[in-house]
């Protein structure tokens, strides 16, 4: 095997002109970036009926019945609720929840399994579980997942004190959610206290089952 | 002019995600060719990259709830193309099939009669970069062919800069044996 010297592979690299070359090496440079110069750099076209194909599968996947049940279901909605109220109305169902959530509050905590995930039933299909990452001297923290379309801002975590733990409760539907959190806007993150799994795409994800009876990773 | 051309990524995968699944077309209009070379140059064809191209394009509408940066929409493709080049070649690899190139993936119509030089020249180089390793190929392929900085390619593949001149220094001295090898 003939090897190029270093220089005429910084040469091809871009990293050295010719002229910088030892004039020794010149020759092996000038061969070098014939062989550069033989590439092919063709735009390639495909062909027009491509969009038109793809489409066609990606309608039939959208309309299988499977498919638009579990879309109804995953998909996050825009809702916009209007409401006309006296304000003395306003004062007092404000009250009256805020009563709901103390009493909710002083209640005796549902058992929860041990771990970053923790979780109490609310209905039959939903189930709160409360997400916690130790993450000293972030300035933000979120969780984004299978459950919000991976949104970076849908589910922030917020500070408990000063000591760098963040935490966040969410209303859950039954079934297998993957997450990850997302530390600064920036950095992904895998949650330490549960197992992660490959994403296809060399980043790993964490991964939460959530029955009705609760939740706990797998 | 379609209004829908100037909508950026983000918002049409989040449109397509809320069933508005004919705005996945914006998609491929916007991607289908932009991968095409760096397929065909991986695979050896231009039906091959075809054939490649569309599958991940497919595979990205069935894995769209998975993209967790859908303004990074494109890069993602990517990725799902890349896996699916590797794949394949890897598949053919097992099978025994050597990677061959159609000659309408290497070479545009002669314009002179210098080109059939220049045409030679050019079957050469492609058939001896059919011989790299995968990775070896995808790194020449993205640094001379699309012209990408390493820094670009590292930011596309995942792999280190240093790991990606460690393949590219490999692939110049086993290019430069396998045209050597060529000529005599």
């Amino acid at each position: 095997m003939t090897n190029y010297p270093l220089p005429v592979k910084q040469l091809l690299d871009g990293e050295l002109t010719l002229a910088e070359l030892p004039p020794e090496l010149r020759a092996a440079g000038e061969e070098a970036l014939g062989l550069v110069a033989s590439v092919d750099r063709t735009p390639v076209t495909l062909s027009p009926t491509l969009d038109a194909r793809v489409m066609a599968a990606v309608r039939h996947r959208a309309t299988s019945r499977a498919r638009r049940v579990w879309r109804w279901f995953a998909t996050p909605r825009d809702l916009e609720l209007r409401l006309r109220v006296r304000p003395w109305a306003a004062w007092a169902s404000g009250l009256a929840a805020a009563a709901g959530v103390a009493l909710l509050l002083t209640r005796p905590p549902a058992r929860v399994p041990a771990g970053a995930v923790a979780a109490r039933v609310a209905t039959p299909n939903v189930v709160f579980v409360r997400f916690v990452l130790y993450a000293p001297g972030a300035k933000r923290v979120a969780v984004a997942g299978t459950f919000n379309q991976w949104d970076q801002t849908a589910a922030p975590l917020v500070p408990a004190g000063t000591g760098g733990v963040w935490s966040t409760t969410l209303a859950l539907p039954v079934g297998q959610h993957q997450y990850a959190f997302v530390v600064d806007g920036r950095r992904w993150v895998a949650d330490p206290a549960a197992p992660a799994v490959d994403d296809g795409f060399g980043r790993r994800n964490s991964v939460v089952a959530v029955t009705a009876q609760g939740a706990r990773t797998l | 002019m379609d209004s829908r051309n100037g909508t950026p990524d983000e918002a049409v995968v989040r449109a397509v995600l809320a069933g508005d699944v004919e705005l996945y077309a914006v998609l491929v209009e916007r991607y289908r060719d932009r991968y095409a070379r760096y397929a065909a140059r991986m695979l050896g064809s231009r039906d091959a990259a075809e054939d490649a191209v569309q599958d991940a394009l497919v595979r990205a509408f069935d894995r769209l709830a998975d993209c967790r940066e859908p303004a990074k929409f494109a890069g993602w493709l990517f990725l799902i193309l890349r896996n699916r080049c590797f794949a394949e070649r890897r598949r053919n690899q097992r099978q025994g099939r050597p990677l061959e190139y159609a000659d309408e993936a290497v070479a545009g119509p002669e314009r002179s009669d210098g080109a059939v030089e220049r045409r030679e020249s050019v079957q050469a180089v492609e058939h001896a970069l059919g011989q790299l390793t995968p990775e070896q190929r995808e790194a020449f392929v993205l640094k001379h062919v699309e012209g990408l900085s390493y820094d670009e390619i590292a930011g596309l593949t995942g792999a280190t800069v240093a790991s990606l001149k460690m393949r590219m220094h490999r692939a110049y001295d086993r290019l430069r044996d396998l045209l050597k090898e060529h000529e005599s």
